[in-house]
């Protein structure tokens, strides 16, 4: 599985809507309706799965689904590298 | 140094209150592990300027609401170190809502990280205080027992976790083992700069009588005093620090009126 979809499974069963919202350019909170709480649980459960930290700071400037599966993806590849 | 060759474990020491903590216990020289969540920068500072005192202090990431991740933590405890002397219960999180707002899962979420993390760390903590005593503190609030605006799963959280201090503490009284609580009125710390307005802040400033806010410090000194042999008879106590705050509701409101 790559990693956007395994954060759409993640992201997904946290917020209780169905996959086929999660689409790249869907904003977190207004098209997902992800609230504060859910989006913490989300980066957490996230960085639990691939072994990484998301800073605050970052976690920030997620405006849309994309960009969060973007800096994850990024983590994860300077990770593997490593 | 009261405290030379102690251990001492700080849930949510990379900053704010946990911080002020750790770094006066190490000054008093306890060894500290530094637990974190969310910073991981945060916490290594901690961790650096608690080796500048002269100590050894450990990093270790959890999510105190996570058993798994508590496990982990002690887990790790147990096989580095063997023993704890010191468990300081701080981190904590919250939702800021109204109680009719307040859904499962933000209940879950802030009862499970500021009083079940308590639970699962004083059981575990206990094993690793076998034989040798050892302090119990827990981090608290004044929204245990007073209405706060859109504080309540907080504030009961909190209530919770004072009740829990006490229970503890008769339960854990043979093993000579000191339980009690600092219950602190708002702090200035990062973390509540975050949650409310600069006019607050004000206000707040104006209604405790000492004529400042808590700051961080204030809150580690008592809980310090609470880790040393002078406060071995004081248990299941929870200790306000507040400036006066909770003992005079109305001498704001008499401020006002007289302006």
């Amino acid at each position: 599985m790559s990693v956007e979809e395994e954060m759409k499974e993640i992201v997904a069963q946290i917020v209780h809507v169905d996959k086929s919202v999660l689409t790249r350019e869907g904003s977190l909170r207004k098209d997902i309706k992800a609230d504060s709480l859910d989006i913490v649980q989300a980066m957490v459960a996230v960085e639990d799965k691939f072994d990484i930290e998301i800073p605050d700071e970052e976690a920030q400037k997620f405006q849309n689904f994309g960009d969060f599966v973007d800096y994850v993806e990024r983590r994860v590849a300077e990770k593997e590298k490593v | 140094m009261p405290l030379k060759g102690k251990l001492t474990l700080v849930t949510g020491s990379g900053r704010g209150i946990g911080r002020a903590i750790a770094l006066k216990l190490a000054s008093q020289g306890s060894d500290i592990i530094v637990n974190f969540f969310r910073r991981r920068e945060a916490a290594e500072k901690t961790a650096k300027d608690i080796v500048a005192l002269g100590v050894k202090a450990e990093v270790i990431r959890a999510n105190v609401g996570d058993p798994a991740k508590l496990d982990e933590m002690f887990d790790t405890i147990a096989t580095k170190f063997g023993h704890l002397d010191i468990l300081i219960n701080n981190a904590a999180s919250g939702v800021g809502r109204s109680v009719l707002d307040v859904d499962i899962k933000a209940w879950d979420w802030t009862m499970n990280i500021n009083a079940r993390a308590f639970l699962l760390c004083a059981q575990r903590a206990a094993k690793l205080m076998e034989g040798r005593g050892g302090k119990m503190v827990s981090i608290t609030s004044l929204g245990s027992s007073f209405v706060l605006p859109s504080y309540a799963v907080v504030g009961i959280s909190k209530a919770a976790l004072e009740a829990l201090t006490r229970y503890l503490a008769i339960e854990l009284a043979p093993e000579g083992i000191c339980v009690n609580a600092v219950a602190a009125s708002a702090v200035e710390t990062e973390a509540l700069k975050f949650y409310i307005r600069e006019g607050l802040m004000k206000d707040i400033r104006q209604a405790t009588p000492a004529g400042r806010m808590v700051i961080p410090e204030d809150v580690a000194n008592v809980v310090a005093f609470l880790c040393s042999e002078e406060a071995f008879m004081i248990r299941g106590q929870t200790v306000v620090v507040d400036g006066g705050t909770s003992v005079a509701p109305f001498i704001t409101a008499e401020k006002e009126e007289r302006r």
